[in-house]
């Protein structure tokens, strides 16, 4: 293959921007929170946070220690009654139907304690009794599929901190919870145990949970969510889709912006491009449309992508393509590319580059974007 | 099917099944489908290694303890009295095993798990905080059960040297059980107030060792002459003597009333105010906390006072009026402190399960709101005095014993018409539950012994009859009162105006505290209600 030989890269334009094709009735939210405020004493702890979570999301609530994210869960939980508002699960009131409600959610609280000195089985038996579950089954099939089979007989004691992560997240779903409400499930695990949990709750979305959980952590909740909250001082900042809450953020930016100087264009001036500056920094420059509108940093997205053979050759094929901000070449066959859209975009790429007989060895997407939402909404400061 | 068990759950019985039946398929259901929490405790409990050890030490130590009384004693007396003392020592130390291990075993029950982070799950499992109550009592109980049954065959040994009846020895035990029942009722109400353990034993220890040395030295060795006095087959001095009296005393209203009437009353209301306190304690805040304590008050109100009633009429003795009166004034003074910690009002959680089950006037009545539970004090009071009062009226002939009946209780039923007002008043005006029940302490204390106080100064300046009169407003000088009627002295006349003026005045302060906090509660209700309808107005903003 010759760089002369390829076709320029046209990729549609990303999903995320076209017009979103809607369903006529959404489903309703499998929660609703509107208008809740708690106060203790004097402080509002909880200021008018209004969210709602679909089914089958993965909802990350994400706020610095003290925002008021634990006060929020417990409220959902029905563990606490809230000076005001509403928190409606599956179209049941929390905090006036609460059997209801603990009928629905599986919760899990920041460091929930187990009961040391019975087995694995023992303990998971004791829940299934005190939710009177019937079925004696229900503990075999959740020991599988938390994958506990092997600890079973072992005491709770001699299990590790992740295990016992683990056997806690069996405990919520014992009575097969349309919601699971996991407050830190990561805290203190090591980096194996969080991978497990996150595979475990990457496997509970498919099986149709919907999960609300809260971090501190955003790696952590930028694998799994697919919407987030983020609570401030007792205020939600944001909520939404991981990638609706950025092309918001991009246009509140955009709109507000003053006008950028305009780069100039590159050499084979493909229309609809931006000159991107490709260095060994790997920092993408330029940050204007061709109208000169600001691209938004929060929309800027890197790639990086590991081809078989010279890497430098395969520049030009991106170089120019629409929606590509820049291009750069490392060694090892890896290469850069800065871009601008979403999961559809990245799509597009690999099956460009394949189709024209690139080896791609590997694609691995960013995964900072929540980090940088969430730098770009909060303050930092807790007072 | 209980998964703890394996064994199927047998389902409720039907309606139509009732009385001995229903209860004989309830106790089939109990075995059949157990307490989880008990279950739990129990496997728990089987697992910890400590436990065999420490139950054949403590019985290895009592069979010693028992044997060398035994050895002394049986160089110079005969097997009959060797064997009475045996008895007396092994219960009074069982009693001691039991009033301190009991309270100390439960007091872990709740705290730990609260300190161990399972109580949130455990509470959203749905079991409800009666039944985790059931299964913390149970398990603890079960744990004191177990020593009491390696400690039987050294309670056997006094029977074997004569002087006490088998059926005194096994009358003993089944008193011991009772002791245990309510030590460990004390525990876990004092656990369920706690986070941590170690504070919980901590506090139950200081709380249940001084009471039940005063319950040993007083129910047991105070009580026995008493008992004696009345059958004479009960020994005089020793401290175990309710078994014996059981085995002894002539069959009779004596009988009934003193050793079956007063006994189920000091175990089994106390127990069950323990119980239902751990239940309110456990549950959320939002929850309704009050209804399960207005019922025990409903019920051991006119329970203490039938049973006043009846010593007093089956003895036929101003003093146990006298005590009667006594136990109503402490015990609705208990329930004054109780209430004056009620919410001011229903939470909206409360009100829309009232709603959902169509709760008539008579459950909302029973329902959280300080005022619904001082109303209820109010009534109360008034009813069971006015009880109590008549039946001293009836009974009592001799005018002095019946006057100074009528004084004491007529100045006790004012009082505590007061301290239900107070209570409303207090809590009424306080944000927290906390503040009107330590506000109630400082008053009462303030009550008691304050006039006392200023009679002392002005005692200085004036003749110690006249100064007398400065302590009227205290309730001890009820006390007072009754003795100088029964002297019948020329101050008596001064004395009763001077009891009345403060009785009424006490009654009339409590009745207008009682108005204004009515008056009070409603506004904070509906300020509350604007404020968060504000709060959840689209536009709603802090206020």
């Amino acid at each position: 293959m010759t760089t002369g030989e390829y076709e320029p890269f046209r990729p549609s334009v990303p999903s995320e921007l076209a017009p979103a094709s809607r369903p006529s009735a959404p489903p309703p939210p499998a929660i609703s929170v509107r208008h809740l405020w708690h106060r203790y004493g004097t402080l509002d702890v909880l200021r008018d946070v209004s969210f709602d979570v679909a089914p089958g999301e993965i909802f990350g609530f994400i706020g610095p220690n003290g925002a008021g994210k634990t006060t929020t869960i417990r409220a959902m939980a029905t563990l606490l009654e809230p000076t005001a508002g509403s928190v409606h699960i599956d179209g049941h009131d929390a905090s006036l139907d609460p059997d209801e409600v603990r009928r629905i959610i599986g919760y899990m609280p920041d460091h929930a304690g187990v009961y040391e000195r019975i087995t694995v089985r023992e303990f998971l038996e004791f829940f299934a009794d005190a939710y009177r579950i019937p079925e004696l089954g229900v503990v075999d099939a959740v020991i599988e599929l938390t994958d506990l089979t092997k600890l079973s007989d072992r005491l709770v004691a001699t299990l590790s901190k992740g295990m016992k992560q683990r056997l806690q997240i069996a405990r919520t779903l014992l009575h097969d919870p349309k919601v699971l409400v996991l407050d830190e499930p990561a805290s203190d695990l090591d980096p194996r145990a969080r991978i497990e949990v996150r595979d475990l709750l990457l496997e509970l979305r498919e099986l149709g949970k919907t999960i609300f959980l809260s971090s501190h952590i955003l790696t952590e909740l930028s694998d799994v969510c697919t919407s987030v909250g983020i609570l401030e001082r007792g205020e939600l900042v944001v909520a939404g889709p991981i990638g609706e809450i950025a092309e918001r953020l991009a246009l509140q930016r955009s709109s507000s912006a003053r006008p950028a100087p305009v780069a100039p264009p590159v050499a084979d001036g493909a229309p609809g491009t931006t000159d991107v500056p490709v260095g060994a920094s790997g920092a993408a420059a330029p940050v204007v449309t061709p109208g000169g509108a600001p691209i938004p940093e929060a929309t800027r997205k890197r790639l990086k992508l590991r081809v078989l053979g010279d890497s430098q050759a395969i520049l030009p094929m991106l170089q120019g393509g629409s929606g590509v901000l820049g291009v750069e070449a490392g060694p090892g066959g890896l290469i850069v590319l800065y871009y601008v859209g979403g999961d559809q975009y990245v799509a597009e790429v690999v099956r460009y580059l394949v189709t024209s007989g690139v080896g791609l060895v590997s694609v691995e997407p960013e995964r900072n974007e929540l980090e940088r939402i969430f730098l770009e909404v909060t303050k930092g400061d807790l007072s | 099917m209980s998964a703890q068990t394996g064994v199927a759950s047998i389902p409720p019985p039907p309606a139509s099944v009732r009385g001995l039946a229903r209860a004989r398929m309830g106790f089939s259901r109990l075995l059949a489908d157990p307490n989880p929490v008990w279950m739990r405790e129990l496997k728990a409990a089987a697992r910890l290694q400590r436990t065999p050890v420490v139950l054949a030490v403590t019985t290895g130590m009592m069979t010693l303890l028992v044997c060398s009384v035994g050895g002394i004693a049986s160089i110079d007396a005969e097997p009959a009295k060797v064997g009475v003392w045996l008895y007396h020592t092994f219960f009074s130390l069982a009693f001691a095993l039991v009033a301190w291990m009991g309270p100390a075993m439960a007091a872990t029950g709740i705290a730990a798990e609260r300190s161990g982070g399972t109580w949130e799950a455990l509470e959203l499992t749905g079991l409800g905080a009666a039944a985790i109550a059931r299964g913390k009592f149970l398990g603890a109980l079960t744990y004191v059960t177990m020593y009491l049954v390696m400690l039987a065959p050294v309670g056997a040994l006094p029977f074997l040297f004569g002087g006490v009846t088998a059926l005194e020895v096994v009358l003993a035990f089944v008193v011991l059980g009772g002791i245990a029942v309510l030590s460990v009722t004390f525990g876990l109400a004092m656990s369920s107030k706690f986070s941590s353990p170690a504070l919980a034993i901590l506090v139950t220890l200081l709380v249940s060792i001084p009471a039940s040395i005063a319950a040993y030295a007083g129910l047991g060795v105070g009580l026995s002459f008493a008992a004696n006095s009345l059958w004479h087959g009960v020994a005089a001095g020793p401290p175990v003597w309710l078994p014996t009296a059981y085995a002894r005393a002539d069959f009779g209203i004596e009988y009934l009333t003193l050793l079956v009437l007063v006994p189920a009353v000091l175990v089994v209301l106390p127990a069950w105010l323990f119980h239902e306190i751990t239940v309110a304690n456990m549950a959320a805040p939002s929850d309704d906390r009050s209804t399960r304590l207005r019922v025990w008050t409903l019920v051991a109100g006119p329970f203490m006072t039938v049973t006043c009633v009846a010593s007093g009429v089956a003895l036929n003795d101003p003093s146990w009026f006298i005590a009667g009166e006594m136990g109503l004034v402490m015990t609705y003074l208990f329930v004054g402190f109780l209430f004056a910690g009620e919410p001011l009002a229903p939470s909206r959680r409360v009100e829309a399960r009232w709603e959902r089950e169509r709760a008539g006037a008579g459950k909302r009545f029973l329902g959280p709101g300080v005022m619904r539970a001082c109303t209820l004090l109010l009534l109360l009071v008034l009813g069971s005095f006015a009880a109590l009062l008549a039946a001293a009226a009836l009974t009592l002939r001799t005018p002095s014993d019946r006057d100074g009946v009528l004084a004491l209780g007529g100045y006790a039923a004012a009082f505590l018409v007061f301290v239900a007002g107070f209570a409303a008043w207090t809590r009424a005006r306080s944000r927290s539950n906390g503040v009107p029940r330590v506000l109630l302490l400082g008053v009462l204390f303030l009550a008691f012994v304050g006039p006392w106080i200023a009679m002392a100064i002005a005692g200085i300046f004036e003749s110690s009859e006249r100064a007398l009169l400065v302590a009227a407003p205290s309730p001890l000088y009820a006390f007072h009162l009754r003795k100088v009627i029964a002297s019948g002295t020329s101050d008596a006349e001064v004395a009763v105006l001077a009891g009345s003026v403060a009785a009424v005045s006490w009654a009339v302060i409590g009745l207008g505290l009682f108005a204004l906090a009515s008056g009070r509660v409603e506004q904070r209700v509906a300020e509350e209600r604007a404020l968060r309808a504000g709060l959840e107005a689209p536009s709603g903003s802090s206020a």
